[in-house]
């Protein structure tokens, strides 16, 4: 397993107040990572780091073995690219132009549109089928549009790395698939189009798709990676209990096979006698899957 | 893992792709080294702008206590001789130079400054730069401390240095927008109050001397004030290409900037310290003319429809706006003349209400 981008028992702080302690991570090349955890985790916080938006309290962050604060910013940028939660887009701003700002790291003032920079635009624009839009302004898109258009201005920047906070937040159901299949489908693009291989790093909340989407899965708690691998090696009842404290049972995807957290009954109020709905109840679950869980 | 270069693999499709990305309403110049993105839009409103400061240019030099015809007005201009050449060579056109510059300089301030706080209040007259200036040279004034030659060094000395106290106190890990903003407001307020402290309790002629210097005027400004303003914008130039094309970038939010390889902070206070140099020299020229570099920038960033504000357009708005209102101040109730502040505050200070108004309820940031 190569690696480009690794955290060296990395501290990380905001204001005196440690929020990731003395974490080791080695990012795969050419692989799709997925970070899950609890809220204020610091899978967040850990992403900004590797993407040198947050200086390390202690430890480094290495790019190519480089100590990443070294590297100047304007390189970085061109081995790095970093969607982050909740990007705000200049005021009345087109999507093009949105785009072409992705060009930024690789232009100067005497060096405005080359035609690397057209070509690059270009083939963000139509990997995230957002050419129909690129006349409207940013701000009247839907959600689904404008993160397309967000990850096709980091894909212009033409980087091998790409960082992803989050990218399905305030998403509908069907928007958050079409994310996370382009975030798929980029990351084996670049190595079919290019040769080059294509690392995504990215930040999710919803278990249940990082284990679909991952190759590689990291579950953190308070600041420290309680477990990476193989989502199927990774994603187990005990795993979800110690990382989320709740109480789930993990059976087979039935579509893809990967593990799918079902969490136990909602509340209901006594006497109703209906928890037997489904007819399967967490026990017999965990018993078909060898994967014992108390009853509560 | 470094892989091939880009160019050979990508260039593989036959034809070449059906569809090209081009930020829209671009036209690019292109020459080996060498490529512009020209926003065509912007290019038409500055052609419009230039033509419509000439026609106003040409108008203020041609009216007056005498009246001068337009050819007699270019002619003197362009150095030839004319029996105008008294009252217009030595009267009007001194004075229309330093309008001119003034309103360039102040309406590319603006343009950085508020590009950098991505606040449309943000201006030199808020970011303390105006007030500052304003304090020490009131200061000086009623203390009788300088005479009027050193006075815009000293104007000039004391906007960057009210600027940089409010950058300084603005600062933490970071510049923040709207504490930026705030800061500023309050070191305003308090920078002005002590002017008025300085004009209460000092010489009474030379404080009425202050008082017309505050409200910003053109009267009796000539070459001896255009000349610092010019050599500071010439000189300028250079740093005018870099910031007009960091500014691309730096309109989005901290997080964003820093990912497309920005030194965030150093791009900030390189932008704002040119505009603070501007707005200060401008200021030292003809007194805080309120409100120039606050209406320039949006006006002209509604007339071209960019992101943010264009440094061009925004100069040759400024300078149509002062211009204009020097020429209004003079002769609307002439004999009497209006400093060219008053009649820019009375224009500006609506619209800046008009500003806030449409922010609460709930319009585009």
């Amino acid at each position: 397993m190569s690696t480009r981008l690794a955290a060296r028992d990395l501290t990380l702080a905001y204001e005196g107040r440690t929020v990731v302690h003395g974490l080791h991570l080695e990012v795969p090349t050419g692989e799709v990572t997925v970070i899950v955890g609890p809220n204020a985790c610091g899978k967040s916080t850990l992403l900004r780091a590797l993407g040198r938006l947050l200086r390390p309290a202690g430890g480094t962050v290495l790019l190519d073995g480089r100590e990443l604060r070294s590297v100047p910013t304007r390189e970085v940028a061109r081995a790095i690219g970093l969607l982050p939660q909740t990007p705000v887009p200049p005021e009345g701003i087109t999507v093009a132009d949105l785009v072409s700002r992705g060009r930024q790291p690789h232009q100067h003032w005497w060096q405005q549109w080359s035609e690397a920079d057209e070509r690059a635009v270009t083939v963000a624009m139509e990997r995230t089928a957002t050419v129909e839009l690129a006349d409207r302004m940013v701000d009247e898109l839907s959600g689904g549009q404008r993160q397309r258009v967000w990850i096709a201005m980091a894909l212009a920047q033409d980087t091998d790395l790409l960082l992803l906070d989050e990218p399905t937040t305030y998403l509908d159901i069907a928007h958050q698939i079409e994310v996370l299949d382009l975030v798929r489908q980029l990351a084996s693009d670049a190595a079919r189009d290019t040769g080059r291989a294509r690392t995504v790093v990215a930040v999710l909340h919803d278990l249940n798709q990082a284990a679909r989407y991952a190759d590689h899965l990291v579950a953190m708690r308070d600041g420290r990676i309680i477990a990476q691998g193989r989502p199927r090696d990774v994603v187990t009842a005990e795993l979800v209990r110690e990382v989320f404290g709740l109480d789930a049972v993990v059976v087979p995807d039935p579509v893809t096979g990967d593990p799918l957290v079902v969490p136990g009954p909602p509340w209901r109020p006594h006497g109703h006698g209906d928890d037997t709905r489904t007819g399967v109840t967490p026990t017999e679950v965990a018993r078909t899957e060898d994967d014992a869980l108390p009853h509560p | 893992m470094t892989g091939n270069p880009p160019a050979t693999t990508a260039a593989a499709p036959s034809g070449g792709p059906a569809w090209v990305a081009r930020p829209a309403g671009y036209a690019v110049l292109r020459r080996p080294g060498a490529s512009l993105l020209v926003n065509r839009r912007a290019v038409a409103v500055a052609a419009a702008l230039a033509a419509l400061l000439a026609a106003v240019c040409v108008t203020s030099l041609c009216l007056g206590e005498t009246t001068t015809s337009p050819v007699e007005a270019v002619k003197v201009v362009l150095g030839q001789p004319s029996p105008d050449e008294l009252v217009v060579g030595t009267l009007r056109l001194p004075r229309l130079t330093v309008a001119l510059l003034v309103g360039v300089a102040f309406g590319l301030a603006g343009a950085l400054i508020q590009t950098v706080a991505r606040n449309p209040l943000a201006s030199p007259d808020i970011i303390g730069v105006s007030h500052g200036a304003g304090a020490a040279t009131v200061a000086a004034l009623t203390f009788g401390l300088t005479s009027w030659q050193t006075l815009p060094y000293v104007s000039v000395a004391g906007g960057i240095t009210a600027a940089a106290l409010v950058y300084v106190f603005a600062w933490r890990g970071g510049l923040h927008a709207q504490r930026f903003v705030l800061i500023g407001i309050g070191f305003s307020v308090a920078l002005s109050s002590l002017s008025n402290l300085f004009l209460t309790h000092g010489d009474q002629f030379r404080a009425q001397q202050g008082k017309v210097w505050l409200t910003g005027s053109l009267n009796g400004r000539g070459y001896d004030q255009a000349e610092p303003l010019f050599w500071v914008l010439l000189l300028g130039l250079p740093a005018l290409a870099w910031a007009g094309w960091a500014m691309r970038a730096v309109a989005f939010d901290d997080d964003t900037a820093t990912a497309l390889g920005l030194r965030l902070g150093r791009v900030r206070l390189g932008l704002v310290g040119i505009g603070v140099v501007l707005a200060s020299v401008a200021t030292g020229a003809a007194g805080p003319v309120d409100f120039v570099a606050l209406l320039a920038p949006q006006i002209a960033r509604r007339l071209t429809r960019t992101a943010q504000p264009p440094l061009v357009c925004s100069a040759l708005t400024g300078a149509v706006i002062v211009v204009l209102a020097d020429l209004l101040g003079r002769r609307l109730f002439s004999p009497t003349e209006l400093p060219v502040g008053v009649l820019t505050a009375a224009v500006g200070a609506p619209y800046l209400l008009w500003l806030i108004v449409r922010a609460r309820s709930g319009g585009p940031r």
